[in-house]
């Protein structure tokens, strides 16, 4: 019987210590506390070294398994660098022309984005959310809220106090996460929200009277503070009129955030910056 | 199952769940790794042992993914107490009424933690009955393949030595 009442009261002690815990962070906003940085920081130096182990030991096989087909590749290879310098060539040409387009359509140049490469070290410690873990942080100069981009569009930011030489990033698709965006086409501005599994974007506070059709390509807006202006987001698979004011749009991302390794995270101190449209 | 053991077990966990499984299934699988461990842990170590397991491992989980923290320990909490109970109550001997329960705890631990999130208002889902369902054939799975390596792997192990002893034996007296 005293068992039992122990247990009892061991139970309510545990659950109201997680009601306060979680009544602190509701109500004073998201904070870092010690244990979590403590946490985080221990566990991203955990998982830099697995992911290092698991990068030579599958690099090894892989180096193993091309070396049997590399002469072949060889020969493809001089083939294909001999077609590529021809296609730079007309590229370089193509670029002079277009620098001297540029110069006299008076296009603003964007402000030069600071940023830094990380390696994603690790995904999500829970199926529920859509982070990811990367080696870069304070060291680094990267900041809370920084935005991550790749070459094909935006990642996502930087939740919660960067650690010391890790931080972790709000994948784009996350429920939780979103993002101010608009039309290229037509410059309509609304909120990229993340979905579900099987609609990973969705665009969100489009007036149902907009122009708007399947093929779109939707960039960043800058107007959240957050992500540079004029970056890919995702183009629109599916538009139909919604029940209230605004269009129901979904979004297939630019980027295949799950087999994301390698980042830019934005240093530079959050400056906002604006790209030619035809620049991405 | 020494408390250590569980600890150890549960870091492995946690950084097989973040390290390996978005490798090797492509980040599309929602399984919770530490989620089965606190299903075993309180099905062989009972409630108490169970809701500190699942209080311990849900804290950290919550501080690696960036949630609130305390959601991820209040649902395991409860989930290894309730299989602590019912493993100290009922036989729970065999891997199907192990596989049993881990279903049905991986099932309310989905709805009990979208429940708070919710409450919170910091999460909607969209859609909740595949999610549950999903995660709990994956947990289930992963259940399955994880009682494999930790008891019938060393148990075949130990049969082919012991039949390897008797082999080395009789070629021993026939010699």
């Amino acid at each position: 019987m005293a068992q039992r009442q122990r247990i009892v009261y061991l139970v309510l002690a545990v659950v109201l210590g997680h009601v306060i815990l979680i009544s602190a962070q509701v109500n004073a906003g998201p904070r870092t506390s010690v244990l979590e940085s403590f946490t985080f920081g221990l566990f991203a130096e955990m998982q830099r070294v697995l992911t290092s182990a698991r990068d030579t030991v599958t690099g090894v096989w892989s180096r193993y398994v091309q070396l049997r087909d590399l002469q072949t590749e060889n020969e493809i290879l001089v083939g294909a660098v001999a077609d590529l310098e021809y296609q730079l060539q007309e590229e370089r040409a193509l670029a002079r022309r277009s620098v001297g387009l540029q110069k006299l359509l008076e296009f603003r140049e964007g402000v030069e984005l600071s940023t830094v490469s990380a390696r994603v070290i690790a995904g999500d410690a829970t199926p529920y959310f859509r982070t990811l873990t990367v080696d870069r942080g304070t060291v680094d100069g990267v900041y809370a809220d920084a935005a991550v981009l790749a070459p094909k569009g935006v990642v996502g930011r930087v939740v919660g106090m960067p650690g010391r030489r890790a931080s972790r990033v709000q994948l784009l698709i996350d429920r939780n996460a979103a993002a101010g965006a608009r039309f290229e086409r037509t410059r309509t501005t609304g909120v990229v929200m993340g979905g579900d599994d099987e609609n990973l974007l969705r665009m969100e506070y489009v007036s149902n009277f907009e122009d708007v059709y399947v093929g779109d390509r939707i960039v960043t807006s800058g107007t959240d503070g957050i992500y540079p202006s004029g970056f890919n987001i995702g183009i629109v698979n599916h538009v139909q009129p919604g029940s209230g004011l605004y269009l129901d749009i979904r979004l297939d991302p630019m980027l295949e955030f799950s087999t994301l390794e390698e980042v830019l995270v934005v240093v530079s101190g959050g400056a906002i910056v604006t790209m030619n449209r035809e620049g991405e | 199952m020494k408390n250590w053991v569980i600890v150890l077990v549960l870091a492995v966990a946690l950084l097989v769940q973040t390290v390996m499984i978005r490798v090797v299934a492509d980040g599309a699988v929602p399984v919770d790794l530490v989620l089965v461990v606190v299903v075993f842990t309180a099905l062989f170590r009972g409630p108490v042992v169970g809701l500190w397991t699942g209080t311990v491992s849900g804290i950290f989980q919550d501080v690696l993914s960036g949630g609130i923290v305390g959601v991820s320990g209040l649902t395991k909490s409860v989930i290894g107490l309730l299989v602590g109970i019912v493993g100290a109550e009922f036989v729970v001997s065999t891997i199907w009424h192990r596989l049993a329960v881990l279903l049905a705890a991986s099932v309310f631990h989905t709805l009990l933690f979208l429940g708070v999130h919710s409450l919170l208002g910091t999460m909607m889902p969209t859609s909740v009955i595949s999610l549950v369902l999903v995660q709990a054939v994956s947990n289930a799975l992963s259940g399955i393949i994880s009682a494999a390596l930790v008891w019938i792997v060393p148990v075949a192990v130990r049969r082919v030595r012991h039949r390897r002893t008797l082999l080395v034996r009789r070629n021993w007296i026939m010699g």
